[in-house]
């Protein structure tokens, strides 16, 4: 074997570097409106309590009963009563002097207040540090060790957590009378009560990382346990460190605050005197009546403190959040660009939005055409993920005719928007998909049941329309949907909800029956109604999935990847089912895959995609043994045979392109062993060859470009095809 | 079969994993016999492969050759010797491994640089120039130019590219034995062959001992020079690639081989041995394929199949290989040439 793959890494190197998809944490957080917001509360504070006790005007002990607060007289007292005049104080609204008023005891509320800031947030921030420390200590230790580590490990964060915090704190900040005094000592105490939590989700992380490949990886590799866990594991856990880190400052401040209010801090003027805080500050208003003598100035700055900070936290906290679970801030995102594009979002709900000023594509009716066996009538369809300049061109105006019992196969790689193109037609896409342009007909005559009869526009139909038509009509299954059956209802009971609801005239017998014939009917005993999803194997699970989707005699199925996830047999038992099936049912099936070799054998006519482009149309035979598509040919030839001569075979170089980045003309010709000049700067369309039912996009075919032999093989097909 | 010691030997490897089953107090844990009794061998310069369903036991046994999990029974040999304990660096100086999955293999937070740093580094193979040892680690796996890739993120990089990077990590400390759990499953199907004819390059050039796990039939037939087949954790055939594509001796092999795709087909393949693989926990007795055996035999329900040649180098655990007068016997290791309509019944 000669030795030159060079080759196949050089093309997706040309060109600009495509947008990354997940910048890092830095550069994306400062931009979450959330983030920005929160920073913004929390600043301040954080200002304040470095220098607040340098720019409080007074000491916050300092008192001047003579001027600091008003005398008035109480009744009953001075002159004319003959008893001595007792007065008692008042504390002094805002002034010019004290921008906050004063207390009940003559002292500067402002003072008070700038310096309890240093104290609540030192003793938040400490006891934020120590209890992150201590959970990552416990929980990536637990996590990563696992064993017995894990369950004495596990056991002490469980006591801890098993214990309610406050009282706990109660408890120990009454046994440790000085607590009050030291900033550490106090967030020590708080710590203890509260690094519990996150050591149990660092512990669940860390279980979650440590079968990871990566991590297994670096084992193989030979590096040392502690290196993993510092240097693989913890810089994954950077995240929900930060998110933990926050939650605890919030819950220490609050805690914090809670003691001191309760009197357990120490008063600062006992000895040894304790910590003005905000606690202290409201313990001190409350009980001296602060509220019922309607002096806000005392109690509400503290108060107004602990709600702006625990938001500005809370704030930060949502953004790491997003952060974390990127799927909620792209919901955020869409949702703005979604309503800037005039789709609102009621409107997108379990349907494809569709752009309104789309351009008209005429359909077989339209173009005089026969419409004859056709089923679904796919035009011109367009799909965007994302609004504006922003969205990524899924899938670019697409013909695609299904026509009853027979059999289409569309293959792509990933990317190829092969998927995209289906679910969209049906209008299965979620926003931030959104139908850019097109035409899908669904050419209705139901098989059986009482579905809607006549042609339906799928995207003009309203979400009653729609309801109407999936399911029964059209149906799909999914790689994945042997997943979605409910793990918690018998297969028996979750066909009878299906056919009570779409067949409310069955009885409850003749639903039973109907359930096992359909199970009967995909090679499953029926006696397998009785059983949970779990009880079955992936495969089988799979076949009641598509004996779901056939229950309501449904014109189309729409299967993507249906056997992907599966064994070569079960995939060969499930193929031939479903084949014998549509030659019974005579339904039509869109038969969506990454696998050419099986569709040969499979499809009657396959379409091959590209880059969100239909590349090739032809029998599947034609298109297996005289490929007129570059990319088609390269793609017969990435299937090694399980016959003959064993040769090197080269497959495609490069690699599948990024939408988001496209080449200009046609999306293959990096790849391509033929491209020509023109190939560079057109993007080829989907034409018919040489006056053939096969269609093609590629120049090769097109003018008087010399088509290379390897394209120009004869045509099985060609007879078939015309007839 | 070479006579050569073989780089990387596994005999009879027996894994148990231990499930609950049952809930509450009442469950107990009842062993699953993930893999039993499994030897394979793997030379230097030659490409084996392993073959089977999901839940055969292909990748324990990758696992337990790569010494990531310990085997219950049996033992590794590293060059004709029984490997060392545990994990040493020793070993994993020698035998490596890439893993299916290239988007989970490639720590997410690291640059491309780090991750063929540290191995280099563990063991100290860079020889004082780090920088220059990385490039032309990622110019063997054909990542050029290296500088483009080294101050990289994995998901700036496409998938091929990514296992290209998995690989080029395998083959930092210079090892003797590569061992590759699915490679390409999860690539592109246009990109796949890139990456196994880089195997097969690494196989010819640097005279690696490969294990080549795969599900899939046609690409081990391609790039494997013996192909082991496994069913339901224990083997069931081995042979020289071509000869056990073309003419499967074990009647599991045969009905792999009809279920696989393949478009030069005419007609419509006929499935012999319908159905799934039995549960590990309770496997079936004798030949665990007996279930499903289109050609089960009294015998195949009681004892185990030995190991027969049925011609050099192809070994296939069957009893229709052995000797009818033989069978009452059933003694392992018996060897036994099939007779001309033992050979019929079989192609049948």
């Amino acid at each position: 074997m000669t030795i030159d793959s060079t080759a196949l890494t050089q093309a997706p190197l040309a060109g600009p570097t495509p947008k990354s998809m997940l910048p890092k944490v830095g550069l994306r957080l400062p931009r979450s409106p959330k983030v920005i917001a929160g920073l913004a509360l929390l600043a301040p504070f954080a200002v304040v309590a470095v220098i607040g006790r340098w720019i409080s005007p007074y000491s916050p002990n300092a008192t001047d009963p003579q001027h600091w607060v008003q005398h008035v007289l109480v009744p009953g007292t001075g002159p004319g009563t003959g008893i001595t005049a007792n007065y008692y104080p008042l504390p002094l609204p805002p002034s010019a002097e004290h921008w906050l008023g004063t207390t009940v005891f003559a002292q500067d509320v402002l003072s008070q207040v700038l310096t309890s800031t240093q104290a609540t947030l030192f003793v938040g921030l400490i006891a934020a540090v120590i209890a992150t420390v201590l959970s990552i200590l416990f929980g990536v230790t637990a996590g990563y060790f696992g064993g017995n580590a894990d369950e004495v490990l596990s056991l002490i964060s469980n006591v801890f957590l098993a214990i309610p915090g406050l009282p706990l704190l109660i408890v120990l900040a009454d046994y440790v009378p000085s607590a009050g005094s030291s900033i550490l000592l106090v967030a020590f105490i708080i710590a203890v009560t509260a690094w519990a939590y996150s050591s149990r989700v660092l512990r669940a992380q860390t279980l979650s990382l440590r079968n990871r490949d990566f991590v297994e990886a670096a084992r193989v590799t030979g590096e040392g346990r502690f290196r993993i866990i510092l240097a693989e594991i913890l810089p994954n856990l950077v995240p929900i460190v930060a998110a933990s880190f926050l939650f605890t400052t919030l819950y220490a401040i609050y805690a914090y605050v809670a003691i001191s209010f309760l009197g357990l801090g120490g008063s600062p003027t006992s000895s040894p005197p304790g910590l003005w805080n905000w606690g202290e500050m409201l313990r001190e208003g409350f009980a001296n009546n602060a509220i019922r003598g309607g002096w806000w100035w005392w109690w509400a700055p503290p108060g107004l403190c602990v709600a702006l900070l625990g938001t500005g936290l809370a704030l930060v906290n949502f953004g790491i959040d997003e952060f974390i679970n990127p799927r909620l801030r792209v919901a955020g995102l869409t949702r703005k660009a979604a309503k800037k594009a005039g789709i609102t979002s009621h409107a997108t709900l379990g349907m494809t939005p569709v752009v309104g000023n789309r351009p008209a594509v005429p359909s077989l009716a339209a173009r005089s055409q026969n419409v004859g066996d056709a089923v679904l009538e796919i035009h011109g369809l367009s799909v965007d993920y994302g609004y504006g300049d922003d969205a990524v061109h899924a899938v670019v105006d697409c013909d695609l005719v299904l026509r009853r019992g027979r059999v289409l196969g569309l293959a792509g790689e990933s990317g190829s928007g092969k998927s995209t193109l289906a679910l969209a037609a049906i209008r299965l896409l979620r926003s931030p998909a959104v139908i850019t342009g097109g035409q899908v007909l669904f050419h209705s005559k139901p098989i059986g049941g009482d579905g809607p009869r006549g042609t339906i526009d799928m995207l003009a139909s309203d979400k009653e329309e729609l309801r109407s038509v999936r399911w029964s009509e059209i149906s799909v299954v999914l790689q994945s949907s042997m997943n979605a059956l409910n793990p918690v209802i018998t297969i028996g009971a979750q066909f009878d909800d299906l056919l009570r609801v779409h067949r409310p005239k069955l009885s409850r017998s003749a639903r039973v029956e109907r359930s096992g014939e359909l199970l009967d009917m995909v090679g499953i005993n029926a006696d397998r109604l009785r059983s949970y999803p779990h009880e079955l194997s992936g495969g089988m699970r799979q076949r009641a999935m598509i004996a779901i989707a056939l229950a309501l005699e449904p014109q189309v199925m729409i299967l993507d990847e249906p056997t992907t996830a599966l064994d070569v047999v079960t995939q060969r038992e499930i193929l031939e089912e479903l084949i014998g099936l549509r030659d019974r049912l005579g339904f039509a099936a869109l038969f969506i895959t990454h696998d050419l070799s099986l569709l040969v054998e499979l499809a009657d006519e396959i379409a091959v995609m590209y880059a969100g482009r239909l590349m090739e149309r032809a029998p599947a035979a034609s298109l297996f043994n005289a490929p007129r598509l570059p990319y088609t040919h390269g793609l017969i030839h990435c299937f090694p045979p399980m016959h003959g001569k064993r040769e090197r075979m080269q497959g495609i170089p490069g690699s599948p392109p990024d939408l988001n980045d496209l080449p200009k003309g046609c999306a293959f010709h990096p790849r391509c062993a033929w491209a020509m000049e023109q190939c560079r700067h057109d993007v080829p369309q989907l034409a018919p060859v040489n006056g053939s039912a096969r269609e093609v996009a590629c120049w090769l075919h097109r003018g008087d470009a010399k088509v290379p032999a390897e394209l120009a093989r004869p045509d099985p097909g060609v007879a078939e095809v015309h007839a | 079969m070479s006579t050569e010691t073989p780089v990387l030997e596994g005999r009879d490897l027996t894994r148990y994993f231990w499930v609950k089953q049952g809930r509450g107090p009442l469950a107990r844990s009842v062993p699953v016999h993930a893999v039993d009794r499994v030897s394979v061998r793997l030379d230097a310069g030659k490409v084996t492969a392993l073959v089977g369903e999901s839940g055969a036991g292909k990748t324990t046994v990758a696992r337990l050759l790569a010494k990531i999990i310990k085997p219950d029974e049996g033992q590794v040999l590293l060059n004709g010797r029984p490997a060392p304990r545990g994990r040493p660096r020793s070993y994993s100086s020698q035998v490596q491994m890439v893993f299916q999955d290239p988007f989970a293999s490639l720590n997410p937070v690291h640059r491309i640089r780090h991750h063929l740093v540290r191995p280099l580094e563990i063991h100290h193979m860079a020889g004082g120039n780090v920088d220059a040892a990385v490039a032309e680690l990622l110019r063997r796996v054909a990542l050029n130019p290296p500088e483009n890739f080294t101050g990289k993120f994995p998901h700036e990089l496409s998938g091929g590219q990514r296992q290209r990077v998995a690989i080029a990590r395998a083959l930092a400390v210079r090892p003797r034995v590569l061992i590759a759990d699915e490679p390409v499953s999860m690539l592109d199907v246009s990109i796949r062959l890139g990456v196994l004819n880089l195997l097969a390059e690494l196989r010819d050039e640097e005279r690696l001992a490969i294990l080549y796990v795969t599900h899939d039939i046609a690409s081990a037939r391609y790039l494997a020079d013996t192909i082991v087949v496994m069913y339901a954790g224990q083997l069931v055939e081995s042979a020289p690639s071509a000869t056990l594509t073309d003419s499967p001796a074990h009647p599991y092999t045969q009905l792999l081989l009809s279920a696989a795709p393949d478009p030069d087909r005419v007609t419509p393949p006929h499935l012999e041995g319908r159905g799934a693989p039995p549960s590990l926990s309770a496997p079936p007795s004798g030949c665990r394929f007996h279930p499903r055996c289109p050609f089960v035999m009294d015998i195949c329900k009681r004892e185990v199949p030995p190991s027969i040649a049925v011609s050099p180098g192809h070994v296939a655990a069957c009893w229709l290989h052995v000797d009818p007068a033989e069978r009452g016997g059933g003694e392992n290791g018996v060897l036994a040439t099939p007779s001309a309509s033992m050979e019929n019944e079989i192609k049948r």
